[in-house]
């Protein structure tokens, strides 16, 4: 083998795997991408490097990073970022909710279900929430139902304001709320809680927002956080 | 290791802003990704910065990852390498590279390892064996060290103006050996 240099026709396919291997100069580099938008045939000699390269990744053990970095990583992309600012600001103000309040609350929901006609009840673990306001001036009960998949709510205490609607909002944690409708005027009902929340049931809040008729517009609570609580596992 | 399906499902849905997917894709993947930028870096707290870059990389470009292309582990991998390399050379111009040298020799792939990667890809482990001593080492050197034609060529004692000839020639035998 000479080290003549090879020949022309292979040059691109070259530069491709100079650039999967960042070995091009940062000139090199640019003219390179500079070709990307009228030979689109580039990218695909990139991919095709990539893959070939990529039975390598084998050799990149893996490692365990400090937990730290995670919650340092969650604060930069979201920390400032709230979709609803002053939504979590709220959040804490309820968090101190009392464990015996909700445990009696769980009790007689779990009685609730039990009577109803339709199911036996779940012979899994119980989550319940008690969703209130401090002046418990709205109190609403909430048990997941995990074989219907839904919540059954009980409204215990207070109503939406006159023209006014209640939204329901499922908050998992470090993420956006997630409407899961308009409260009915009825005492009681079956609210589905979307799959996506089904596994991770047990770390959700939930939250109650004073929203025009129909719920919010933007998909975000737009009104008064009214009432808050956290998901326990009974 | 979870299934590519899994993980390109996730991607899929932190295109959209799902944060919770994004969060699952952080616990089923930093271990790997951390492992390329500690192995590119060869330093604990460098890798950690260079780990939440990657991670935020790929929240803002996860809508550019096309099903189909490549697979959804090396395109996460490719953006924590590419990173990670970038970082280096921002340092190393003012850093002594000497202590590079143990780890551009290090131990090729366990046959566990090999079984890991899949199919085509899974070729170039016996096709570089192919390649003549240290030419292995080069292709090796510049994709998990990260190293530069400069810092090759010093590492394998080859002149600085035939390194990249050099390279370049490993590439071809490997291309065609792979296509074979």
């Amino acid at each position: 083998m000479t080290d003549m240099p090879p020949p022309d026709r292979d040059d691109d396919s070259l530069l491709a795997a100079e650039y999967v291997l960042r070995l091009l100069t940062p000139a090199e580099k640019r003219a390179f991408e500079a070709r990307f938008a009228a030979e689109p045939a580039l990218l695909d000699e990139i991919d095709a490097w990539s893959e070939r390269l990529s039975g390598m990744n084998a050799e990149f053990s893996e490692e365990t990073p400090r937990a730290e970095v995670k919650d340092a990583l969650m604060a930069r992309l979201f920390g400032e970022a709230t979709p609803a600012p002053g939504f979590w600001q709220r959040l804490g103000l309820w968090q101190g909710l009392s464990f015996a309040s909700l445990l009696l609350a769980g009790f007689f929901a779990w009685q609730n279900i039990q009577t109803a006609p339709t199911e036996a009840p779940g012979r899994g673990p119980l989550y319940v929430s008690e969703i209130a306001a401090e002046d418990q001036s709205l109190r609403v009960l909430a048990v997941y139902d995990s074989d219907a998949g839904e919540l059954q709510i009980n409204r215990t205490a207070g109503q939406a304001a006159t023209g006014r609607a209640l939204e329901l909002w499922a908050i998992a944690e470090g993420a956006a709320p997630v409407s899961l409708g308009v409260l009915p005027d009825t005492q009681t009902a079956g609210v589905p809680l979307p799959e996506e929340f089904h596994a991770g049931v047990a770390d959700l809040t939930l939250a109650i927002s004073d929203e025009p008729p129909g719920g919010s517009p933007t998909g975000q609570p737009t009104g008064a956080v009214l009432a808050v609580g956290r998901v326990t596992e009974l | 290791m979870s299934s590519a399906e899994e993980i390109e499902d996730l991607i899929g849905k932190v295109s959209l802003g799902d944060r919770r997917a994004f969060d699952q894709l952080y616990n089923l993947t930093n271990a790997k990704l951390f492992g390329v930028c500690l192995r590119v870096l060869n330093n604990r707290a460098s890798a950690e910065d260079v780990l939440q870059e990657t991670y935020m990389k790929v929240w803002r470009y996860a809508e550019r990852y096309a099903r189909g292309g490549t697979s959804p582990m090396t395109w996460l991998i490719t953006i924590a390498r590419n990173t990670a390399i970038d970082k280096l050379r921002a340092h190393r111009d003012s850093e002594d590279i000497d202590g590079m040298s143990e780890t551009l020799a290090g131990a090729g792939p366990t046959p566990e390892q090999v079984a890991v990667a899949t199919g085509e890809a899974g070729r170039i482990t016996d096709c570089m064996k192919e390649l003549e001593e240290p030419r292995d080492k080069a292709v090796r050197g510049a994709y998990l060290e990260g190293l530069s034609y400069a810092e090759l060529a010093e590492k394998l004692n080859v002149p600085l103006n035939t390194i990249r000839t050099w390279l370049r020639r490993s590439l071809i035998s490997l291309r065609e050996c792979m296509e074979r």
